[in-house]
């Protein structure tokens, strides 16, 4: 009873969120490592949780029944809503709301940008050394869509000069906008740790490795002291420990940048 | 607390939230804009406006709230509920929550962007065209976003192309298949209780009854549904502002279409 499983990949964008609310909350689920480099999201073990063939999903086995949740901020809020632990929103309804712009603008604006570049420099080349054949089958079982051009594009690399350059501005004006809010407030959006902070932390946590020209103890201190204070925080760590490539890695090298 | 909701005429973005306030019980002053004229943005007297300068929603109604402009109108509808102390318009029970959240995001991700684009099309394009151009600069000049900006452009010279259109289309009829197969068990409101989910997606499909009337010939649960959501008195108080005679025909530029394809 009460059994929560997670399907996730590595403590990263998307997967990361439910991953470190879960933790947050300290709720304990089964963790079921759905490796993204290999399609394993679209194979039909995991079709049968989730036919959209994205990740993360999340099944509950509450008293009345299996519950299977997908969207990763979605997600977070009924972990929050769900489990007993600290509450990761706000009381107060204006910053509710200052949290909620937050996860969208980054979901919907900002976060698509980030994954522009992201699968460009290491999605594409790492899936593009397998087997044309094999890959092409691969694809054609994904059953969004979009998610079909998405993967196309990053496979064979042909992101437009266009879309790589409006991917770059965003990426651009969203640090400068996410600096100035932090210089605002301690945390995204309000005064407490809260799912914002979470949800920005995932794609923003090696923004020094991979932007130096845009964050960095110069150009970007408010971010810096924040990434720090998520950084440090139990749940990250216990999280950050679940990653199986090189992406986790990166953790201990931010940590010596930031502490240095 | 000072507050002050700037909203266009009642449809789209602005009916979900003018309704919303409606329903929550909250009074405020609310000030008509021309969303059209750029009025939007040429609010004065924001200390916080990055939610104005890049809201992902387009020209949605802008909230401003102890000078900080908030938008996006299903997290104002969530505003008004919980500012009301729980109005009722959203769902207590977690599952519950998270199944209208999915819907609204469905509705504000897929329908609103197509709608906004149809409904533009139809009536805003010829508007905004008209405008003479160095009020057109000088109003373009104003907007911060950039891809904002960019929408605004296309509609003034009317370079959408036909593929957006009949994706546009696809995206409403896939919204009405949707509203048949929820309502398919007989239920009053689209997620059981009446909610959040029922205002907006009620504020993108009405005008679309309106302009693609074709689309809805065989969705009898969806048109006696709409028209459930019509007789809402907090959905005649709001539609009662409008100061044109068919507000359900009123556009002006929405969200930007998934740039992932």
């Amino acid at each position: 009873m009460d059994e929560v499983t997670l399907y996730h990949w590595e403590p990263n964008a998307n997967s990361g969120k439910p991953m470190l609310a879960l933790m947050e909350k300290g709720v304990p689920f089964v963790s079921r490592y759905t490796d993204m480099l290999q399609f394993d999201q679209h194979k039909p073990e995991y079709l049968a949780i989730n036919p959209q063939g994205t990740i993360p999903a999340m099944t509950h086995d509450a008293k009345n029944g299996r519950r299977v949740l997908t969207e990763s901020t979605a997600i977070m809020e009924y972990v929050n809503e769900q489990f007993d632990g600290p509450n990761l929103m706000p009381g107060d309804p204006q910053d509710s709301w200052r949290v909620r712009w937050w996860m969208k603008f980054m979901d919907q604006w900002l976060g698509p940008s980030f994954s522009m570049i992201g699968w460009s420099v290491f999605v594409g080349p790492m899936v593009r050394q397998r087997d044309p054949e094999e890959l092409a089958a691969a694809i054609d079982r994904i059953p969004m869509p979009e998610r079909r051009v998405a993967w196309r594009k990053a496979i064979n690399g042909d992101f437009s000069a266009a879309e790589m350059a409006e991917s770059r501005r965003r990426v651009g004006l969203g640090i400068a906008k996410l600096e100035e809010e932090l210089g605002k407030r301690p945390y995204v959006g309000s005064n407490q740790y809260t799912l914002a902070d979470i949800n920005i932390f995932n794609s923003t946590y090696s923004l020094p490795m991979s932007q130096p020209d845009l964050a960095g103890k110069d150009k970007t201190p408010n971010i810096m002291r924040w990434l720090k204070r998520v950084y440090t925080r139990e749940a990250v760590k216990k999280t950050w420990a679940m990653g199986k490539t090189d992406l986790a890695s990166r953790y201990g090298l931010i940590m010596a940048e930031i502490e240095e | 607390m000072s507050a002050i909701l700037y909203h266009g005429q009642p449809n789209g973005a602005s009916l979900t939230v003018l309704a919303a306030l409606e329903e929550s019980g909250l009074t405020l002053e609310c000030r008509l804009i021309d969303l059209l004229a750029g009025d939007r943005h040429a609010l004065t007297g924001l200390a916080e406006t990055i939610a104005l300068d890049l809201g992902v929603e387009g020209e949605g109604p802008v909230l401003v709230v102890d000078g900080e402009a908030m938008t996006e109108s299903v997290f104002l509808a969530q505003y008004f509920d919980e500012a009301a102390g729980g109005a009722g318009l959203q769902p207590t029970d977690a599952y519950a929550h998270w199944e209208m959240m999915m819907w609204c995001r469905q509705i504000t991700e897929r329908l609103s962007p197509a709608a906004a684009l149809l409904g533009n099309l139809a009536g805003s394009q010829a508007i905004v065209a008209a405008i003479p151009a160095n009020d057109f600069a000088a109003l373009t000049a104003r907007i911060v976003s950039d891809d904002l900006r960019e929408r605004w452009q296309a509609l003034h010279d009317d370079s959408i192309d036909a593929a957006q259109i009949a994706d546009s289309e696809a995206k409403v009829i896939a919204a009405i298949d949707r509203c048949e197969k929820q309502l398919a068990d007989g239920r009053e409101w689209l997620m059981g209780p009446f909610s959040i989910a029922d205002l907006v997606t009620y504020s993108w499909l009405a005008g679309m009854r309106v302009l693609r009337g074709d689309a809805f010939a065989d969705a009898v649960r969806t048109n006696a549904w709409l028209d459930r959501v019509a007789a809402r008195p907090s959905v005649v108080a709001a539609l009662a502002r409008a100061t044109v005679p068919e507000p359900l025909r009123a556009f002006v530029p929405g969200p930007e279409i998934n740039r992932w394809g």
